[in-house]
């Protein structure tokens, strides 16, 4: 329909900015500027800054002889479905675009699927639920790598390579903790060891009572899953309790904030999930260039959009249009090997989820030695080594 | 109460038609999808806001009102999904609420004002704790997806223009239903109540029992309402109504006006498409929700649409002045 | 850890968190019992008194008591105002006050949320180590906490019950009419109330800083406490607020370390039913004269 009014206003040749408008590419951001997962939507909003910021230096996109300037429209979703299900419209029908970064949150993402999935919306989620991804949404990407992907290949590394068996979990009890909390138990059980998951409300910041209970008969405490702060919350709670046994973080980007958290001591040893390398040049550029603009704060998804949104830009150039979603969603389906930011990228996933649009990167494993992370395995979503 | 005590003339009987007739006709009228969208949810949140101002009526103010809500939306999408008629189940949904309501009302009415708010408002953090937990039944944080569409004579209401005409005939029936009672003997009784509680109770009427019904009809109203915009998302999960949500209707009920229907229709009508206007900024939108808040019951305590009526009244003989809010001795 | 650590750890736990939770309370039900307001803006007095400390003592590094005095005194400052714009307009008319209060809770909440950002920050703990005791250990940075909150409830007693604008205070709640008769000036009492209200939940704020993490979201969840202890203790008794929130406090502790935490909500909201039922006005509250 929208189509059709673009044709009709053509046809009729009038107003300038009607011409202008043709010649632009808006990219909306859909995530919770507001609430608890605004860190999120900043870096989303960040990397598409970026992105688009990149395109139009030297003139805007250039796809089919012509130069598209990349536009940012970006709406709230105030972290809850009814709203996510506004936005996406609103992005849709209102404002008549066709590329979305997000939704962010899982409620969102899985709230707003046939949505965007009719209106032929290419989306790019960060929502860890297997929900988002599926066969029957062939307009929905995800850029970031998740416990689905991350979980099995470090959890069997860990429990090889320390003498864990009866491992404990906390985590928050939402949407986010309660999938990393299956995901995990699954990849523990894999590798022969036992995983206690406990979940928390929200809102708790005491972990002292629910610590004292399950690390009673605990031989690994796991803390993967839980925003930065948390983790190292946590971490410092269990260490005045006096734990002394192994602590893993398999999932987030938790080391700089953990070690400012938990100091030191407490860190000691921690393993941690290291989304980026920051020995790429390309990576380490991208931090610094966050840093300059936004504040030293990077949340660890935001590269990773970046990335996605290098491949979406490439796929439309080889595609020849930024408007036939179904042909860029096609040609972004055969991309391998797209250098971006992270590295070399491409897509994965026709196993978990039945469509390979699970974004392919590697990541690594770290470990705390003297207050410093030192990378001690690097992994796909084979094997960590 | 003047709304109570206004009759209409035919100029208002015009008025009220127009204005039915401007919003069933909105899918003609409004340039695209979104604006009928918008217009569901106003009709979503007509029904809210009308189920607790039946509360306020009473003089009573409820802080549980999402978490009747989201009882409504699980019971609704959990019977639909096992192969009940969602048209059915959006009634039971609604029953099953103002079960808890009359159950919980029962015993907490018994206290003064103050309590009450208290554990209503308690008792909706316990329903997004158990919607969180039971996750076997609920499917925990990420909620019920798939929920089945409402279906009318086998024609599922699926695409936006097909959904709003149910949900305005809904909304419409509320507020014709919510008018009726303010003007039956029970409604008088809820307004006397809300005015003086010891005076009414000297009077010879239950005035527990006159509250705990004016609560249980709110709760159902909400468990319908929440049940209702289940369908229509096809999704619920306990971030759906948050103690937040129960902040927004309660800023529509007090924008728009406690006193007659106008008010709820004025508050949603001002309050739902607020947030459109705002949300490409972050966190700003709460900040003017809570400034709207505490101008009006600082400057307008009756509500915009008291606005209406005190120049209305002006227009005519001087009538005696609109009612003082609902208040309790201390 | 053996089962008596485990039950003594749990004990002193409970008392931390029961101590803050009376902090809380404490003013929540001086402020209903005065003005007849239920603040639900109280938490994020609390929340505002545990960022203002984090800044300046974990951000700026200026010494801890400075830190905390500054902290108190400017969120008491912010109570004052508040107090003077919007709720000294609403006393004695709870509906709307409470409402008000939301409203200011939203605009408290939010203005937090757009100056220092959605993300939640430690602040380095005031003490370190632990206490050992008979081969039971307890972390200082808790201990601390305790004592702290004792120190102010101790205080607040005795300015209740010694000093002139104490028993003024005491008057002003049995009945304000009354008092006013009998010479008190009720409009400086209520500012005080007040103020002195928003000051308690601010210590508890920025005694809980150190040993927990702060950020804009956090003054819902002790508002709540707050709500669930006065209806336990009794509306506007503050011998009642003590008891009630020790009680949850213990409840929470023990029920999280034994069974599971969302258990102990559940069975702090049948607490408050069973107490409904039972004894409406609280285990030490006055009797409410009938309305």
């Amino acid at each position: 329909m929208k189509r059709l009014e673009l044709v009709a206003v053509l046809a009729a040749s009038v107003a300038c900015s009607a011409a202008r408008a043709e010649d632009s590419v808006t990219i909306g951001v859909h995530a919770s500027f507001s609430g608890a997962g605004a860190a999120f939507a900043q870096g989303m909003l960040a990397a598409t800054d970026f992105a688009a910021e990149d395109a139009n230096k030297d003139g805007g996109l250039d796809v089919a002889g012509k130069r598209y300037k990349i536009l940012i429209k970006q709406y709230d979703d105030r972290y809850r479905a009814q709203d996510a299900v506004t936005a996406m419209d609103r992005l849709m029908i209102q404002d008549g675009i066709h590329f979305v970064v997000g939704p962010m949150g899982s409620a969102a993402a899985v709230a707003t699927k046939d949505q965007s999935t009719s209106g032929k919306i290419i989306t790019m989620t960060l929502a860890f639920t297997p929900r988002a991804l599926g066969a029957d949404a062939p307009f929905a990407y995800r850029p970031v790598i998740t416990t689905g992907e991350f979980s099995d290949p470090q959890v069997a590394w860990l429990m090889k390579n320390t003498p864990s068996k009866q491992v404990v979990s906390l985590l928050p009890n939402d949407e986010t903790g309660q999938q990393i909390g299956v995901a995990n138990f699954n990849s523990y059980t894999k590798a022969g060891a036992k995983l206690q998951v406990e979940y928390f409300e929200r809102e708790r910041v005491d972990f002292v009572p629910i610590l004292t209970r399950i690390l009673m008969k605990a031989d690994g405490l796991e803390l993967g899953g839980n925003s930065p702060t948390t983790a190292g919350l946590i971490l410092k709670q269990a260490r005045e309790l006096g734990y002394r046994g192994p602590v893993f973080v398999t999932g987030g980007d938790v080391a700089a904030e953990m070690l400012k958290v938990a100091g030191k001591d407490a860190a000691e040893g921690t393993y941690v999930h290291l989304p980026i390398d920051t020995s790429l040049p390309d990576t380490a550029a991208y931090v610094a260039r966050f840093k300059a603009k936004y504040g030293p704060n990077m949340n660890g998804f935001s590269p990773f959009f970046y990335a996605g949104l290098q491949m979406l830009f490439t796929a439309m150039k080889k595609a020849g249009t930024v408007d036939d979603t179904t042909k860029i969603a096609t040609t972004l389906d055969g991309l391998s090997d797209v250098p971006t930011a992270m590295g070399k990228a491409g897509w994965t996933g026709e196993q978990k989820y039945g469509i390979k649009h699970q974004i392919d990167l590697p990541f690594y494993v770290g470990q705390f030695k003297d207050g410093v992370v030192v990378k001690v395995a690097t992994c796909d979503v084979n094997a960590c080594r | 109460m003047t709304f109570r005590t206004t009759e209409f003339r035919p100029m208002q009987y015009a008025g009220i038609a127009g204005a039915v007739a401007l919003a069933a006709l909105l899918p003609w009228l409004a340039p695209n999808l979104f604006y009928i969208h918008l217009a569901t949810l106003g009709c979503i949140n007509l029904m809210l806001v009308l189920g607790l101002a039946i509360i306020a009526r009473a003089g009573q103010l409820s802080m549980g009102h999402g978490g009747f809500a989201l009882v409504g939306g699980y019971v609704s999408a959990l019977l639909s999904m096992r192969g009940w008629s969602p048209l059915l189940s959006l009634f039971i949904a609604g029953f099953v609420a103002a079960a808890i309501a009359a159950a919980l009302g029962w015993i907490i009415l018994r206290l003064r004002g103050v309590y009450f708010v208290l554990v209503a408002f308690a008792f909706s953090q316990i329903a997004v704790l158990l919607a969180l937990d039971m996750s076997s039944l609920t499917g925990g944080a990420n909620g019920l997806v798939g929920v089945p569409p409402i279906s009318i004579f086998g024609h599922a209401l699926l695409a936006k223009p097909q959904f709003y005409p149910f949900a305005l005939a809904c909304a419409l029936v509320t507020l014709g239903l919510t008018w009726v009672l303010y003007r039956s003997p029970l409604g008088t009784m809820m307004a006397a109540t809300a005015e003086n509680q010891r005076l009414t109770e000297s009077s010879g009427i239950d005035t527990h029992r006159v509250q705990v019904i004016a609560f249980t009809i709110g709760s159902g109203i909400a468990g319908f309402a929440g049940a209702l915009s289940t369908h229509y998302l096809r999704f619920i999960s306990p971030d759906s109504y948050t103690f937040w949500e129960s902040v927004s209707y309660l800023t529509m009920l007090v924008v728009g006006g406690r006193d007659g229907v106008l008010g709820p229709v004025v508050g949603v009508l001002v309050l739902t498409p607020l947030p459109e206007l705002l949300r490409a900024t972050e966190g700003l939108q709460h900040i003017i929700y809570g400034a709207m808040l505490v101008l009006c019951l600082m400057f307008v305590p009756n509500g915009l649409a008291s606005l209406v009526q005190t120049w209305r009244s002006r227009q005519r003989v001087v009538r005696p002045s609109a009612a003082v809010v609902a208040e309790e001795a201390p | 850890m053996s089962m008596e650590t485990i039950l003594v750890q749990t004990v002193v736990n409970g008392l931390m968190v029961g101590m803050i939770y009376v902090l809380m309370a404490i003013g929540f039900t001086m402020v209903f019992g005065i003005m007849r307001i239920v603040n639900f803006a109280h938490g994020e007095f609390y929340m505002i008194g545990a960022f203002l400390f984090a800044i300046l003592y974990g951000s700026n590094e200026l010494p801890f008591v400075v830190s905390l005095v500054l902290s108190v005194a400017a969120t008491a400052l912010l109570g004052l105002l508040m107090e003077r714009i919007v709720f000294r307009r609403f006393r004695g008319n709870e509906l709307n006050g409470m409402i008000a209060s939301v409203g200011v809770a939203l605009i408290l909440q939010n203005s937090a949320l757009l100056l220092w950002g959605s993300s939640s920050r430690t602040v380095p703990s005031v003490v370190s180590g632990v206490l050992s005791v008979g081969g039971i250990v307890f972390p200082w940075s808790r201990l601390v906490v305790i004592i702290g909150a004792i120190i102010a409830v101790v205080s607040l007693n005795f300015l209740i019950t010694h000093t002139r604008i104490g028993r003024a205070m005491r008057a002003v709640a049995q009945d304000a009419e009354i008092a006013q008769v009998q010479g008190i000036r009720v409009d400086i009492i209520f500012p005080v109330a007040f103020v002195l209200g928003v000051s308690l939940a601010a210590f508890a704020g920025v005694l809980m800083a150190p040993v927990l993490s702060v950020s804009p979201f956090i003054g819902l969840a002790p508002t709540l406490k707050a709500f669930v202890i006065v209806v336990i203790g009794g509306l506007g008794s503050v011998p009642g607020a003590v008891a009630g929130g020790l009680l949850i406090g213990l409840i929470e502790s023990f029920a999280g370390t034994f069974v599971s935490a969302s258990l102990s909500e559940i069975l702090q909201f049948l607490v408050v039913i069973g107490v409904v039922l039972l004894r409406p006005q609280g285990l030490l509250g006055r009797k409410e004269r009938e309305a």
